[in-house]
C-alpha cells in the first residue's frame, strides 16, 4: 500500500511524526490477541466487542445493540480518515433508548496496521456510554462518526495503552439541540498518537466536552488537533487537556473554538496545561479562538511548567522519596482531565492506567502512592 | 543527638551561615532567636536538605551520622522533622494520602513493616482530634484553602503522625492567634517532650517560649551563635531587643 501522508509543512500536522507508519503498514500481523483483555469491571455488564487487527472476534464478543457492517462516512478530506475505510461497527439507538451498562470495545493490534470505521447515531433522548481500549503493537487507525439528535447523550472514553507503534483517531460529531457529548482520551502506553476531532454543536443548547491526558516519555509523541464549532446559540464546550512529557518526548495540543455568527450565549472554555518532567522534553499548546458572534463567553488558558519545587521539598522533608513525590504530583496534575469521567468504574480504570504509566519508570512506587484512601 | 560544628552555608552565592556551632542532646528543647536576616530559616533549610542551600564548610552530625550526606527524604527517615514557616499547598493530593505515603516511605526506609490503611486512619484521627483538625480537613488537599493557623496545626498533626526524634520548627508561632498558639504549643510539648526526643525551636518572638519552655536559648546574629543561656535569656531579649544582647 502506498501511503499518502501529510508533511510537517502542513500547519495542522506540524507537530506530527508519521514517518514510522509506512514501515508498520508493510508488516504482517501476528494475529493472536492476548488471553487477558482489559475489560473494565462494572456493576452493569454491557456489550463487549473485541477487534483483533480491525476484525471482530465474534466468539469473544457480545454485540448487544452494536452492529457490524458498512459504515457510511465521508472523511476524504483527512489524510488518515480516508484510510479508515467503510467497514466497522455501528451503534444506532432509537428515540429514548438507553441500553444498560457500558459498551466496551477492545482493539488489539498485533504488529501491523489496521483500519476501522464506526458510526454512532443516537436518536432523540437516547443515551450510551462507550469505552474503547487500544492495546498491542502496531498502528490502529480509527474513524468515528457521531450524530446526536435532540437531547441525546454520549459518553465516549478512549484509553490508549498500546505498547508500541501508533494510534490515530479521527472523530466527526454533530451534536443536536440540548444533546451532550463528553469525550475523554488517555494516552498512557508506549505508542505515539494522533488525535483529530471536529465537533459541531449544531443545535441550540448543545454541550461538548473533549479532553484528556497525554503522557509521553522516551522519544514518544502525542499530537492532538481539535476543533469545536458552535453553530447555534447557547452551546457550551469544554476542552481540558493535560500533557506530561519526560525524557525527549513531545506532547502537542492544538485546540480551536469556532463561534459562528448568530451563536450567541456561547460558553466555551479551553484549558491546556503541560508538565515537563525533564529539560529535554517538549510540550506544545496552541489554543485558538475564532469568534463571529458578540455575546459569548470564551475562556482559554495555556501553561507549561515543571513540578513545583517547593512541593517536592515539602514532600521530601516528610520522608517521601523524590520518585514517589513526582508520581503523586503528576497524578494530581492529570486528575483535572481524567476525573471528569462520570462513570466511576471507568474513571478508576483511567486513573489506574495513568498511575501504571508513572510507576513504569519507578517500579518500586508502592500502592498507597497510586491508590486513594 | 545533633551536633553542628562551624557550619558555613550560602544561598545564591551569598554567605548566610558563618561558623555556626550548636549541640542538642536528647531530652532537650533549644530555642534559636535572632533578628530578621540572621540566618534562622537558612539553618532550618540547611538541616532539612533543601536544594539551593549550599554548605561550604563545617559539619552536622545526627546521631553520629553525617546529616549533610543524606538526601532530604533520608533525613526524615532518620528521624528529623522540619516544621515549615510557610507550609506548602499541594493541589490534588489529599492530606491522608500524603501522610500515609510519607509515613510508610519512612518505615520502609528503616526496614519496618508498613502501616495498614485502617491503623493509619485511626492514628490520623487521634492526632487530628488533639489538635482540632477534623477528619474532613485531613481528607482535603494538603494545605489548600487552609488558614495560616490551620496550616500550622496541620504541621503539628504531621509531626504527631510521623513521631520524629528531632523536630526543627521554623517560626511555628508566626501567624497564630493566642488560642491557636496554645494548641500548637500543647502539641509540641505532648509530641516532643520526651527523654529520647529533642526540639530546635526557631523563633523571632518570646511568646511561644512561655508555652514551650526551652532548656537553652541561643541568639543567632549574622550567621553565628553569639550568646547562649537559659530561658531567662529570652526575657532579656524581649526587654532589651537584639541590638543590646547580640552586641
Amino acid at each position: 500500500m502506498v501511503l499518502d501522508l501529510p508533511s510537517n509543512r502542513d500547519e495542522s500536522w506540524r507537530w506530527s511524526d508519521l514517518s514510522a507508519l509506512a514501515g508498520i503498514a508493510a508488516r504482517e500481523p501476528a494475529g493472536a490477541a492476548p488471553e487477558r483483555l482489559p475489560w473494565i469491571d462494572c456493576a452493569l455488564e454491557g456489550p463487549r466487542l473485541l477487534f483483533v487487527d480491525g476484525a471482530l472476534v465474534a466468539e469473544r464478543s457480545r454485540l448487544g445493540p452494536v452492529g457490524i457492517g458498512d459504515v457510511s462516512l465521508d472523511a476524504e478530506d483527512h489524510a488518515l480518515g480516508r484510510l479508515a475505510g467503510r467497514r466497522g461497527w455501528t451503534l444506532k439507538l432509537g428515540s429514548g433508548h438507553a441500553p444498560s451498562g457500558l459498551i466496551q470495545i477492545v482493539h488489539a493490534t498485533t504488529g501491523a496496521a489496521d483500519h476501522l470505521a464506526a458510526r454512532i447515531e443516537l436518536d432523540v433522548d437516547a443515551q450510551a456510554s462507550v469505552v474503547e481500549t487500544f492495546i498491542g503493537d502496531g498502528w490502529a487507525n480509527r474513524l468515528t462518526g457521531i450524530t446526536l439528535f435532540r437531547g441525546a447523550r454520549l459518553m465516549l472514553a478512549r484509553r490508549i495503552v498500546t505498547a508500541s507503534g501508533f494510534v490515530s483517531l479521527l472523530d466527526r460529531a454533530m451534536i443536536g439541540e440540548g444533546a451532550s457529548l463528553v469525550s475523554t482520551t488517555l494516552a498512557a502506553g508506549g505508542a505515539d498518537s494522533r488525535l483529530d476531532g471536529r465537533l459541531i454543536l449544531a443545535g441550540e443548547g448543545a454541550y461538548a466536552e473533549a479532553g484528556g491526558a497525554l503522557l509521553a516519555r522516551g522519544r514518544q509523541r502525542h499530537d492532538a488537533n481539535l476543533v469545536v464549532r458552535h453553530e447555534q446559540p447557547s452551546g457550551t464546550s469544554r476542552q481540558v487537556w493535560r500533557s506530561v512529557a519526560d525524557d525527549r518526548a513531545i506532547c502537542s495540543v492544538a485546540a480551536r473554538v469556532e463561534v459562528a455568527r448568530g451563536a450567541q450565549k456561547t460558553d466555551g472554555e479551553q484549558s491546556l496545561k503541560g508538565l515537563l518532567l525533564s529539560r529535554t522534553a517538549q510540550v506544545n499548546a496552541k489554543p485558538e479562538l475564532e469568534i463571529f458572534a458578540d455575546d459569548v463567553k470564551c475562556a482559554h488558558g495555556a501553561t507549561v511548567g515543571e513540578l513545583d519545587r517547593d512541593a517536592l521539598f515539602y514532600m521530601a522533608s516528610r520522608g517521601v522519596p523524590r520518585a514517589w513525590a513526582q508520581a503523586l504530583l503528576t497524578r494530581a496534575f492529570v486528575a483535572d482531565s481524567v476525573d471528569r469521567i462520570g462513570e466511576e468504574a471507568v474513571r478508576e480504570a483511567f486513573g489506574s492506567d495513568a498511575e501504571h504509566w508513572m510507576a513504569a519508570k519507578e517500579p518500586f512506587v508502592p500502592s498507597e502512592v497510586e491508590g486513594r484512601l | 543527638m545533633l551536633k553542628i560544628e562551624n557550619l558555613h552555608a550560602t544561598v545564591a552565592g551569598k554567605a548566610i551561615l558563618k561558623g555556626l556551632s550548636l549541640e542538642v542532646n536528647a531530652g532537650e528543647i533549644h530555642a534559636i532567636m535572632g533578628p530578621n536576616g540572621a540566618g534562622k530559616s537558612t539553618l532550618g533549610y540547611v538541616l532539612g536538605g533543601r536544594e539551593g542551600y549550599e554548605v561550604t564548610g563545617g559539619s552536622v552530625a545526627f546521631d553520629g551520622k553525617d546529616l549533610l550526606d543524606m538526601a532530604a527524604d533520608e533525613r526524615a527517615a532518620a528521624g528529623l522533622f522540619l516544621g515549615f514557616q510557610y507550609p506548602v499547598e499541594i493541589p490534588g493530593v489529599s492530606n491522608v494520602q500524603f501522610l500515609r505515603t510519607a509515613l510508610n516511605a519512612q518505615r520502609r526506609a528503616r526496614g519496618e513493616a508498613e502501616m495498614s490503611a485502617g491503623d493509619f486512619l485511626r492514628l490520623a484521627r487521634a492526632q487530628g482530634d488533639s489538635l482540632g483538625v477534623s477528619m474532613d480537613m485531613m481528607k482535603r488537599n494538603v494545605n489548600v484553602g487552609f488558614s495560616g493557623g490551620e496550616k500550622k496545626r496541620n504541621e503539628m498533626v504531621q509531626m504527631g503522625i510521623i513521631a520524629p526524634r528531632l523536630a526543627v520548627l521554623d517560626e511555628t508561632d508566626s501567624g497564630l492567634d493566642i488560642d491557636a498558639l496554645r494548641v500548637v504549643a500543647e502539641g509540641i510539648n505532648r509530641i516532643m517532650r520526651a527523654p529520647d526526643k529533642a526540639v530546635l525551636l526557631i523563633t523571632h518572638y518570646q511568646r511561644l517560649l512561655d508555652l514551650v519552655v526551652p532548656d537553652f536559648v541561643h541568639v543567632l546574629a549574622d550567621g553565628r551563635i553569639v550568646r547562649s543561656g537559659g530561658p531567662e535569656l529570652a526575657h532579656e531579649l524581649e526587654r532589651e531587643g537584639y541590638v543590646g544582647v547580640a552586641a
